[in-house]
């Protein structure tokens, strides 16, 4: 277990190194915007003297090293800024608005492995057959087009064609639920309610599958790649030679070894729909951040943009860190390596 | 006489682009109970497919196609339901492998390996018992700390111990017949030669029939009781290993053992390619001919 | 490469593929010819055929204005694809020598270039590019800029892992001791050996880069109307779903279609390329 836990360490050194040069091009990126951010904070209709005064505030006046210390000093206190939005803190509105996505992304999540992992094992198994050249195609379909293109196309058939699923929103109106941590799944079940819950995952099917589609394919395309790799290795011919049946060494001997490398790319489309997400909130009305985020940007509402970034790296960087240490519990190669990884 | 195994006029195609490539060109091979018989050729020979064919691993291909007989145990492989072929295999036949640590899975440790082949025979087996069977078999192969091993990855072992692991794997069933394709040519000479020793004791001790598959005739003469010797598909020689090592008797046989490398020789001699003599036939071993 | 096309050729899903890409490159390069109203491609409004349903002047319907969706689609191809090309021109070559100098060269250059190749994807492809763009003018040449930042570290990434194990092989050793320049090794021996996988994964990306692209403008984010492209394309027709299907519809099977014929045909020059991810 030690291993795992310097694995853990050497992964979060890393990753503040990331994080800090996250920092610098987020603050870079706010740097390059065209005109003077204190103009564009205050309005066209503002005066010379306000304008100087903000900048001072703002410590647009100092040298640029300077104005990144602010910010990262600020950063470190959990200060993001006033939004010229909504004026309200920055961190206040991201609190309001990521559960939301984050249950969404969730659920795509568990769809993404729950249907991608399978469907890769059943080609593998049944190479160069038709259950293979089913989900080659399919999958090769799902990756083809941006996850709104889907979620136009499932609410038009699913929605409107078929009335199964609701078109927009989280919950039906009539439900008043107490906001605990944001997620309405759990909200829903701390409350009691379980046909308000059972409500919440309804709205949920269309969005989280029309976020999961591509990453469906994704991680059946890899999963099918690594376990054709892993059937020509010796071990699994031994595993025929001593008789075990072909389901078995499929989802025994052949599956964990190729999961291991599918894991990392997995983790990574993951944290993508992070950002894909805002495409999907945006067709089926979903109140995340993404609606947030657009509106920030058209408004260029400068610290509500950088921290909604901000979080959002920090999400995926979290979520890669939880892939690593996945990855190194489930290979043993790197579990017991006895030396630090290099 | 009764056989253990009785291969009668084997062939083997491949289907491929361009039609059938016949691989076997009708292969008799027969071996007794208890007796240790090598399958002698160069690489490409087709002593390697002979093996799978009688573990039944070919048959369910889609693109070979095997005719022919093999009798195992009276029973007929070549007829028998696919589910009833794969049972006898890890139970009553089983087989080791040229590289040893890439034919064990990374990521199972050796212990929940052996038990997964020893519920093969009996399901209900509970890790106490099969961890006791394990230690066992491992002393067997003369591994001196077998709980350590029993907790470790194939990768935290040496060459030679994979290969023990895998001897005893093998045996741990109490098969009838034990196939050995080049056991241990990944290895270093010294270590091979170490492992057969103990393997050669092994199946002489539990008394288990072993077909033995290998290029090398040092290594044969070392361990089996009889030899085939196969060029291109076909036996062109067979006979006790003494007779055979004394008075080869086919082109292609000289040629192989000339190539066994010598102390005093004056280097490798070049095996050819192809030559009229080694198509020659020369003898249709044990009443093969009909 | 008579080769190459005849080994496609034999794959009908590679074949469909490069059909697919064919089709598509023609229609964008004749789209005034064949676009059935070449002037839809701008502000101009015909209300006598606003909104109606797909017919036999109409093949794909009209948008609210009366301009036909067919004729929009094919100039919204042009777009689609001109801004692949670009991305991919501008982003490989940095990438290509950024991975090849941390591959190759190792020590500090590895470790700073990697750790900045990390920064840039540690943020989710999509969000880079919004940020990007947040901050500047949503424009055609803001989006390439945007689309351009976010993908060179993805080449950078590819090429540094194929050039780190291929710095272990004889024949680079074999270079370094007949005193070959370190450019030289870099640029004529080991770039060779990506080139397969750097041309597979271009072809994918093309794909790749639509779907970013066309995600940007349907934020509102990218082209800007009335230049007609197929991501703002969807987002103007998803207002008025149900009824006027076909606003949406089109569009999103153009991106779809597109698409997927890269994807086909990336995985067919993947196999015949031998390039592996």
């Amino acid at each position: 277990m030690s291993s795992v836990f310097r694995i853990l360490l050497r992964r979060l050194a890393i990753s503040v190194i990331v994080l800090i040069g996250v920092s610098m091009l987020i603050f870079a990126i706010a740097r390059i915007i065209p005109g003077d951010p204190a103009r564009i904070a205050l309005g066209p209709n503002a005066n010379a003297d306000q304008i100087a005064s903000l900048r001072t505030e703002m410590h647009l006046d100092e040298p640029i090293i300077a104005q990144y210390g602010y910010f990262v000093a600020d950063v470190m206190r959990g200060n993001l800024g006033q939004s010229l939005y909504t004026n309200r803190p920055v961190t206040v509105d991201i609190a309001e608005f990521l559960p939301a996505t984050l249950e969404l992304v969730i659920f795509a999540g568990i769809l993404m492995v729950g249907l991608g992992l399978p469907l890769g094992i059943l080609a593998a198994r049944h190479r160069g057959r038709w259950p293979d050249h089913l989900v080659r195609v399919g999958t090769l379909l799902t990756v083809s087009a941006p996850s709104f293109v889907w979620a136009v196309i499932l609410m038009l058939l699913f929605a409107f064609y078929l009335p199964l699923f609701p078109v927009a929103g989280r919950l039906t109106d009539s439900y008043e639920i107490a906001r605990v941590t944001g997620f309405l799944t759990v909200d829903t079940l701390l409350a009691g309610n379980f046909s308000a819950f059972v409500d919440a995952l309804h709205h949920l099917v269309l969005p989280s599958i029309a976020l999961a589609l591509s990453g469906i394919g994704q991680a059946a395309r890899l999963t099918r790649a690594n376990m054709i790799e892993t059937y020509d290795k010796p071990y699994i011919e031994m595993a025929q030679a001593f008789g075990f049946y072909p389901t078995r060494i499929a989802r025994r001997y052949a599956f964990k070894p190729s999961l291991i490398p599918s894991l990392t790319i997995i983790g990574l489309d993951f944290a993508a729909m992070l950002g894909n997400a805002f495409l999907v909130e945006a067709v089926f009305a979903w109140p995340g951040l993404s609606r947030y985020g657009v509106a920030v940007i058209l408004r260029k509402d400068l610290n509500a943009i950088m921290g909604t970034v901000l979080v959002i790296a920090l999400t995926f960087l979290v979520v890669n860190i939880l892939v690593d240490l996945l990855i190194a519990f489930l290979n043993p190669r790197i579990r017991h390596s006895t030396r630090a990884s290099s | 006489m009764t056989h253990l195994l009785d291969i009668r006029d084997l062939h083997l195609a491949f289907k491929g682009l361009s039609g059938l490539t016949e691989v076997l060109h009708g292969i008799d091979l027969s071996i007794a109970a208890g007796e240790r018989v090598a399958l002698v050729g160069e690489s490409g020979s087709g002593k390697s497919v002979t093996a799978r064919i009688v573990l039944g691993l070919l048959q369910e291909m889609r693109n070979a196609r095997v005719t022919g007989r093999v009798a195992f145990d009276g029973a007929d492989v070549m007829t028998m339901a696919q589910k009833d072929r794969a049972a006898l295999r890890g139970t009553e036949m089983s087989m080791i492998f040229q590289d040893p640590t890439s034919s064990l899975n990374p990521t199972f440790t050796i212990g929940n390996q052996f038990a997964e082949v020893m519920r093969r025979r009996d399901p209900k087996l509970d890790q106490a018992a099969c961890d006791a069977r394990a230690t066992e078999m491992l002393t067997e192969v003369s591994i001196p700390d077998p709980g350590r091993v029993l907790a470790n990855y194939p990768f935290q072992l040496s060459g030679g111990m994979n290969q023990r692991v895998m001897i005893a794997m093998a045996l741990v069933n109490n098969p009838k017949l034990l196939l050995a394709d080049e056991p241990g040519t990944a290895l270093d000479v010294s270590v091979q030669a170490q492992t057969l020793r103990l393997m050669h004791d092994l199946v002489e001790k539990h008394h288990t029939a072993v077909l033995f598959i290998s290029h090398n005739l040092g290594v044969v003469r070392e361990f089996a009781d009889r030899v085939y010797v196969i060029y291109r598909g076909r036996i062109v020689e067979t006979g006790p290993t003494d007779a055979i090592f004394h008075s080869p008797g086919h082109a292609y046989t000289r040629a192989l053992m000339d190539a066994v490398p010598r102390i005093t020789g004056a280097g490798l001699p070049a095996v050819p390619e192809v030559s009229d003599d080694f198509l020659a036939p020369m003898v249709r071993h044990d009443g093969g001919a009909s | 490469m008579t080769r190459a096309l005849r080994i496609i050729a034999a794959n009908p899903l590679s074949l469909t593929g490069l059909i697919l890409v064919l089709a598509i490159v023609l229609a964008a390069l004749f789209a005034p010819w064949i676009a059935p109203f070449p002037t839809h491609n701008s502000a101009v409004v015909d209300f006598a055929y606003a909104n109606s349903a797909p017919n036999g002047r109409n093949w794909m319907g009209t948008d609210l204005v009366g301009r036909d969706i067919f004729s929009r689609i094919l100039y919204a191809y042009r777009i689609s694809l001109g801004l692949g090309i670009v991305v991919l021109i501008i982003a490989t070559p940095i990438g290509t020598i950024v991975g090849l100098l941390a591959g190759y060269l190792g020590g500090w250059t590895e470790s700073v270039l990697m750790r900045l190749v990390d920064v840039f994807l540690s943020i989710p492809p999509l969000v880079l590019a919004i940020a990007v763009l947040g901050v500047l003018e949503p424009t055609l040449t803001n989006a390439m800029i945007a689309v351009t930042v976010m993908w060179w570290p993805w080449y950078a990434r590819l090429v540094y892992s194929i050039a780190r194990s291929e710095r272990e092989e004889g024949y680079v050793l074999a270079a370094e001791v007949i005193g070959a320049p370190t450019t030289h090794i870099a640029f004529r021996e080991i770039l060779p050996n990506c080139l397969p996988a750097i041309i597979t994964k271009m072809t994918l990306d093309m794909g790749f880069v639509i779907i970013i692209a066309s995600s940007l403008s349907f934020l509102g984010l990218g082209v800007q109307p009335p230049t007609p492209d197929l991501g703002s394309m969807v987002a103007e027709g998803a207002r008025y779903l149900p009824d006027s299907w076909w606003m949406t519809v089109f569009p999103g099977l153009a991106i779809l279609f597109a698409v997927f014929g890269f994807n086909l045909l990336g995985d067919g020059l993947r196999d015949v390329l031998g390039a592996d991810e």
